[in-house]
């Protein structure tokens, strides 16, 4: 183990005994999407006229940044943004206030576009997901998701998935009931009525929410063992004893 | 008392984090030892399933591999029950590369003095993928902390009381064992003793024993002469960190985790503190060739906290991440890190390695009536009956958080919403301190998976806005 840990203190770029300190170099690489997101957040920000001038302003004093050379402060960018040197690879929107979304900035007609929160917050995560950031503890990042409500997320994802497989669902079992009609002579009534084809039904209704794909049957399969290996790797010990007595 | 002395050591700022650091037990026992109302074994009033053999004119002999938690806990509950016990540890001052936290339940069952506790943290910041920073700990107790200790004290401490015990200490490599001969005959251990001298190659010598007590840590030696079998490990790779004094007022009581695929594709890096310093980490099991891209990234989460510290030393070891195949073997029995009681998610070893310690020596001790007779792999055996029962649900259940919350971006972030719940913190801390499974009220378990699915499916349908973007 020694062996180990010398092997580790070695390397140059890690040599425990420089006065190495922590410089930001390693994240001026993360340049070329900057002036793009800003140009995003312009097209289809709502906030209306002056939020895309200012975005418009900024572009041009983030992308002669990114050479390495610090902006002087441009006078638009009204934000509260402390770290002015830094100021370069931080998310910025003008309604992400105080680590959180403020919804005032997304009504429409007097209603909270939520639909509009969605999007913005998952631009957010799309950009610090491309250029991590420090986390910071005088701009705590506050928001939690359960501020949209339920709703709102149902009507986004949910109702447009359901209507569709219950539109599936629909066409085929009517067919279905025709042609086992036709073959069989039993009516809906009397088709319900049986076991098995109560059965049938259960099956294919399982099998429609979690098989949407033809990967989620492996996917299934992968799940069901990922479930019971860390019990056989306990019980590991206790098969060496049955073997021998 | 004890605690006012570790409070104005503290302050003065002369903690040293020196490795040769030599304190008597007596310096470290602060504490009057307590009247024997933790009786650390149960009196014997077993009946053996078949008579083992009476030793004559001797006691049993047992040979404790490794001389950390594990092998100290266990070496002193052998020698207090009579049994003639070896600890051999290759290196006496060995600083390990650990977060060092210990739960609360360890100092009282294992009658921890509080100076060697350099550090108590009460809350804890958990940091999600996006930033998303969530407090825990407002639901502590005021006497409820998870205990920073220097390994190096707290293993020093735990082996010399063992010494005191009667267990004796060989400054030693083992090598490798001889299996016995017969049905009660002796393992013979082979080892590298070292002299004083440093530098020296050491004198090979053997030594005769009844029994052994794998304790000697991920790469058993022990587990190796037994083909115990192999098990996946997760590389923890950690730098100390010496930040301004300002910036570690921060985290004087302060613990961070950072989730997220940048940091850790399967696990979560750390900001931990430790005596003057702080301790900036990360692991992983699939990805251990990026080790050096996560701690990167771990450092440029942290940055604005560690920025104008120094590194001054880094640091890596393998964690178990599950049992090896076979804990015992004959007369042989794996603990701690060498057996893989290791637990997901949190990757929490010390506590388990001291308890399975001292299960496998009560075991040992009950088996040969403190000592009076040989013992055989069914006496062994029941430690390992004992231990599966107390505590496999505590491993099943870290193991079902991590399968589902540190499967992806999404998920993390789920799961720092849901941390942001109190009962999710009070759940979480009193199953860390008391290490019991306890259900709560069926009802808060019941909105609690309502909160979770809720928080899954968001985060979910916010990763699939984010690749329509990317498309």
């Amino acid at each position: 183990m020694s062996i180990s840990m010398a092997l580790f203190s070695a390397p140059a770029s890690f040599s425990p005994c420089t006065s190495h300190s922590q410089t930001p170099k390693p994240l001026f690489n993360l340049r070329p999407k900057r002036p793009q997101f800003n140009l995003l957040i312009a097209a289809s920000g709502d906030s209306g006229g002056a939020a895309v001038a200012v975005s418009v302003t900024e572009e041009q004093p983030m992308a002669e940044a990114a050479n390495g050379s610090v902006a002087a402060a441009p006078a638009p960018i009204a934000e509260e943004e402390k770290e002015a040197e830094v100021v370069l690879n931080t998310f910025k929107d003008p309604r992400w206030v105080n680590g959180t979304w403020e919804l005032k900035q997304f009504e429409k007609d007097g209603k909270t576009n939520w639909d509009a929160v969605i999007d913005a917050e998952a631009r957010r995560r799309k950009w610090l997901q491309d250029n991590p950031e420090s986390s910071s503890n005088e701009n705590p990042v506050v928001f939690h998701t359960s501020i949209i409500p339920w709703w709102a997320w149902m009507k986004r994802y949910h109702l447009p998935e359901a209507e569709l497989l219950n539109g599936r669902a629909a066409m085929i079992g009517f067919f279905m009931a025709y042609l086992v009609d036709s073959l069989t002579g039993a009516g809906l009534v009397d088709q319900m009525g049986n076991f098995f084809c109560k059965s049938l039904l259960f099956v294919a209704v399982v099998g429609v929410l979690l098989i949407r794909k033809n990967e989620d049957i492996e996917s299934v399969k992968k799940l069901i063992e990922e479930t019971t290996l860390y019990d056989k790797q306990w019980q590991a010990s206790w098969l060496d004893e049955n073997k021998k007595d | 008392m004890a605690e006012h002395r570790q409070l104005s050591t503290w302050h003065n700022g002369h903690l040293s984090c020196a490795r040769d650091l030599h304190r008597t037990p007596a310096e470290l026992r602060q504490d009057p030892p307590k009247p024997a109302a933790k009786v650390h074994f149960k009196k014997t009033h077993i009946v053996a399933s078949r008579t083992n053999p009476k030793l004559s004119n001797r006691n049993l002999r047992v040979a404790v591999i490794g001389g950390g938690p594990a092998g100290g806990s266990a070496a002193e509950t052998l020698a207090k029950g009579g049994v003639e016990t070896f600890i051999i540890e290759r290196k006496l001052d060995n600083c390990k590369p650990c977060s060092g936290a210990i739960p609360i339940c360890m100092v009282g069952e294992f009658d921890l003095p509080l100076d060697i506790i350099d550090r108590k943290v009460t809350k804890m910041k958990m940091i999600s993928p996006s930033n998303v920073t969530v407090d825990i700990g407002r639901t502590l107790k005021p006497h409820e902390y998870i205990g920073m200790v220097r390994r190096e004290i707290l293993d020093a401490y735990l082996r010399d009381r063992a010494a005191d015990n009667g267990a004796k200490v060989i400054n030693g490599l083992f090598l490798k064992m001889d299996m016995p001969k017969g049905q009660n005959a002796p393992y013979l251990l082979h080892y590298t003793e070292y002299t004083g001298t440093k530098g020296g190659i050491g004198e090979k010598k053997t030594l005769e024993v009844d029994a052994v007590i794998g304790a000697d840590g991920a790469n058993s030696k022990v587990a190796k002469s037994i083909n115990a079998g192999d098990y996946e490990c997760a590389l923890a790779f950690q730098e100390r960190i010496r930040i301004p004094d300002e910036k570690m007022a921060y985290y004087e009581n302060l613990a961070e985790v950072y989730v997220g695929a940048d940091v850790s594709p399967d696990f979560y890096g750390w900001v931990f503190p430790k005596c003057n310093h702080v301790a900036v980490g990360t692991g992983t099991v699939t990805h251990k060739g990026d080790i050096k891209k996560l701690q990167l990234a771990t450092r440029n989460r942290a940055k604005d906290k560690i920025l104008g510290g120094q590194i001054i030393r880094v640091e890596a070891h393998p964690i178990p991440e599950h049992p090896r195949p076979r804990r015992l073997s004959g007369r042989v029995a794996l603990v701690g890190d060498a057996a893989g009681y290791v637990t997901k998610c949190s990757g929490e070893g010390i506590y388990f390695a001291a308890k399975s310690g001292r299960m496998c020596a009560e075991a040992i001790v009950e088996g040969s009536e403190n000592g009076k007779r040989m013992v055989d792999e069914s006496d062994l055996r029941k430690y390992l009956e004992k231990w599966d029962k107390a505590y496999w649900p505590t491993y099943k259940v870290l193991d079902v958080l991590q399968k589902v919350f540190y499967r992806s971006n999404p998920a993390r972030e789920a799961f720092v919403e849901m941390c942001a719940d109190e009962y999710v913190q009070k759940m979480t801390f009193d199953s860390y301190f008391y290490k019991k499974v306890v259900p709560g009220n069926p009802l808060d378990d019941l909105k609690l998976a309502f909160n979770t699915i809720g928080s899954l499916v968001r985060a979910n349908a916010l990763k699939r806005e984010m690749e329509k973007l990317s498309s």
